[in-house]
C-alpha cells in the first residue's frame, strides 16, 4: 500500500514537473513567436479555428446563462421588494463571474478536446517527430500559435458571452418579468463598473493560457491508440476544468484584495 | 573526435554516423545493449531484425529525436547526443527521415507537405522556386499532378512517395528509410526499393534503411547489421548475410521460425482443450 502510495506519488510529481517545463517552454517560445513575422500566419489561422468559429457557441451560452440568472433571482429580489434590482445582480455576476467562468469552460470542451485531439493524433502518427525530423521546433510550430492565439482571443470571446449574458438578461426580465427598463438599466449602471468587466476579461487572458498549455501538453504525451488519444483528450478537458475554478478563485481573492485597497466601501444594492 | 570503431572485427574510419556503446532502455527493458557502429559515407547501410529488437530505435538515436541512455552518437565527427534541441535543429537539416506511416501533416496538401521543410528554414522570396522543386521531387517519385492531393486521398505506396519526397525536399547527406516498403503489395514495394537505389545514384546521399523485409535489403544493400536481443549480430554485404553461420541469422533471413518457437506452438495446441465455436452459442 505504501509503495503504491509512493510510486503514485512520484509519478504525479514527476507530470507536475514535466507540465511546468513543457509551460516555461510553450511561454518563452510563444513570446520569442511574437517578435518573428514567420509565425503570424500560423497564429492567424488558429485564431480564425479557436476564435471566431467560436462566437455562436460562446454568444449561446452567455445568453442562456443571463436568461436563466434573471428566471432563478427574480423571485428572491421579488420577496424582498427589490426586484427593480434585478439588473444589478444579473449583470455583475454575468460579466465578473458566470460570463468568463462558462464561457471557458465551453471553450474547454470545444478547444480544448479539439486540441488535444489534433496533437495527440498527430502524436501517435509520428507527425510531432516528422516536424522535429526536420530541425523545426514542434513548440515553436505547433504549439505557441495555439497558445497565442487562446491568450488573444479568450478575452474577446468573453466579452461576446457579457454582451449577450447581458442582452439575454434584460430581455427576459423586461419581456417576461415585466421589470421597468429604465430602473433595470440604471441599477446596473450603478452597481456594475468598468474593474467589475475588467476583471472578467482579465480571467479570460489567465483561462485562454490554462487551456491551451494543458490541451498542448496533453496531446503531446498521449499514449498510442485510439484509447490512448481518447484519454488526453478527456484528462484534458478535466484538468483545463479544475484550473478554470481555482484560477477563478484564486483570481476573485485577488480581485477582491486589489479592489478593497483602492475602494473600501462599496455597496451591491 | 571519433576514432575509427570496430564492428565485427572490422575496423571503420570514416563514419559519417557513429555510435560508441550506445545503450537504451525503456523502464527496465533495455533495447538497444551497448551497439557500436559505423555508418559509411555514401553507401546504404540495411539493418535488419525482427520486429521489435530496436531498429527503430536505433536510427531515431542518429537524429538525436530518442537521447541514449548511456554511449555516445555522433555526426561527422561531432558529438550529438547531448546537444540541445535547438543546436539538434541545426544537425537534422542535414538529414531525411522517412517514417514508417509517412508521417504527412494531414491538414497540408501534398505540395504543403514538401514545401515544410524549405519554409521552415528558408526565407522565401520566389515561390515559383519552391513549386519547381516541389514539381521536381514529385516527379523523382513519380507523384507530378499530385501536388493539390490530400494525404487522405492517396493510397498507403503513394503516401510513403510522398513522403520519400518530402524526405528529400532540402537535399540531405543522410536519408534514414524506417521500414519503407511495410504494409505495401510487392510491386509498390519494389518500386519504393527503386526508387531508393535511384535516389542513391542521382544523389549520391549516405542510406540507411530499417527493414525485415529480406528481398528488399538484398535488393538495396551495400551492407546489411543484423540485430538480435538489443546487440548486432551480423554485419557485412549481403553475400556475407546470406552465408552468415549464426543459426538465427538463416533462420531470419529465410523466414523460418526457430525449433523453440515450434515446440511452444505444438504444446499450446495440445494443452488448449477448451474452443468455442459459433454452434456452441446458437
Amino acid at each position: 500500500m505504501i509503495a503504491i502510495v509512493r510510486t503514485k506519488t512520484i509519478e504525479d510529481l514527476g507530470n507536475i514537473g514535466r507540465f511546468g517545463r513543457f509551460v516555461w517552454q510553450a511561454m518563452l517560445t510563444s513570446l520569442r513567436s511574437c517578435a518573428s513575422g514567420r509565425t503570424y500566419p500560423l497564429i492567424w489561422n488558429q485564431m480564425n479555428i479557436i476564435g471566431v468559429r467560436s462566437v455562436p457557441v460562446i454568444m449561446i451560452t452567455g445568453a442562456f446563462v443571463g436568461m436563466t440568472l434573471a428566471v432563478q433571482a427574480y423571485d428572491q429580489l421579488a420577496g424582498m421588494g427589490l426586484e427593480e434590482h434585478l439588473g444589478s445582480l444579473i449583470n455583475i455576476s454575468v460579466v465578473k463571474e458566470l460570463g468568463p467562468v462558462l464561457a471557458a469552460v465551453m471553450l474547454a470542451g470545444r478547444i480544448g478536446g479539439a486540441l488535444t485531439a489534433e496533437l495527440g493524433t498527430m502524436n501517435v502518427t509520428e507527425q510531432i517527430d516528422a516536424v522535429r525530423s526536420m530541425g523545426t521546433d514542434p513548440v515553436r510550430y505547433l504549439v505557441a500559435p495555439r497558445i497565442l492565439a487562446c491568450l488573444l482571443l479568450t478575452p474577446a470571446l468573453i466579452i461576446f458571452a457579457d454582451f449577450t449574458g447581458v442582452m439575454g438578461g434584460a430581455l427576459v426580465s423586461f419581456f417576461q418579468l415585466g421589470i421597468n427598463s429604465r430602473a433595470y438599466w440604471d441599477f446596473s449602471a450603478s452597481s456594475v463598473e468598468l474593474w467589475d468587466v475588467s476583471i472578467g476579461v482579465v480571467k479570460g487572458f489567465f483561462f485562454g493560457g490554462a487551456i491551451a498549455s494543458i490541451s498542448c501538453y496533453k496531446g503531446f504525451n498521449c499514449r498510442e491508440g485510439a484509447q490512448g488519444v481518447g484519454q488526453a483528450c478527456t484528462e484534458a478537458f478535466v484538468a483545463s476544468f479544475i484550473s478554470i475554478l481555482a484560477l477563478d478563485f484564486a483570481l476573485a481573492v485577488i480581485s477582491k484584495a486589489v479592489y478593497a485597497t483602492f475602494w473600501p466601501i462599496r455597496s451591491l444594492v | 573526435m571519433t576514432e575509427g570503431i570496430e564492428n565485427n572485427g572490422k575496423q571503420v574510419s570514416d563514419g559519417i554516423i557513429v555510435i560508441k556503446n550506445l545503450t537504451r532502455q525503456f523502464g527496465k527493458k533495455v533495447v538497444l545493449d551497448s551497439i557500436s557502429l559505423a555508418i559509411e559515407k555514401g553507401k546504404t547501410t540495411v539493418v535488419i531484425g525482427p520486429s521489435g529488437c530496436g531498429k527503430t530505435v536505433l536510427i531515431k538515436h542518429f537524429i538525436g529525436l530518442l537521447r541514449p541512455t548511456s554511449g555516445e552518437v555522433y555526426f561527422k565527427d561531432q558529438r550529438i547526443d547531448n546537444l540541445s534541441d535547438r543546436e539538434l535543429n541545426r544537425i537534422r537539416t542535414h538529414f531525411g527521415f522517412l517514417f514508417q506511416g509517412g508521417a504527412l501533416f494531414d491538414s497540408l496538401t501534398v505540395a504543403e507537405n514538401i514545401m515544410f521543410p524549405i519554409k521552415q528554414h528558408h526565407k522565401i522570396t520566389n515561390w515559383h522556386e519552391v513549386q519547381d522543386v516541389v514539381k521536381t521531387k514529385l516527379t523523382m517519385v513519380g507523384l507530378d499532378g499530385y501536388q493539390n492531393y490530400y494525404p487522405a486521398n492517396l493510397s498507403g505506396g503513394q503516401r510513403k512517395r510522398v513522403a520519400l519526397a518530402r524526405a528529400i525536399a532540402m537535399n540531405p547527406e543522410v536519408i534514414l528509410y524506417d521500414e519503407p516498403t511495410t504494409g505495401l503489395d510487392p510491386i509498390r514495394a519494389d518500386v519504393i526499393n527503386e526508387l531508393i537505389l535511384k535516389l542513391q545514384r542521382e544523389l549520391g546521399e549516405t542510406t540507411v534503411v530499417v527493414t525485415h523485409d529480406m528481398k528488399s535489403a538484398y535488393k538495396i544493400a551495400d551492407r546489411i547489421v543484423m540485430l538480435h536481443n538489443g546487440k548486432i549480430i551480423a554485419d557485412g554485404d549481403p553475400d556475407h548475410i546470406r552465408n552468415h553461420p549464426h543459426p538465427i541469422v538463416q533462420q531470419f533471413i529465410n523466414g523460418q521460425i526457430s525449433p523453440d518457437d515450434l515446440a511452444v506452438l505444438r504444446m499450446s495446441s495440445d494443452i488448449s482443450q477448451t474452443q468455442f465455436f459459433p454452434r456452441d452459442f446458437e
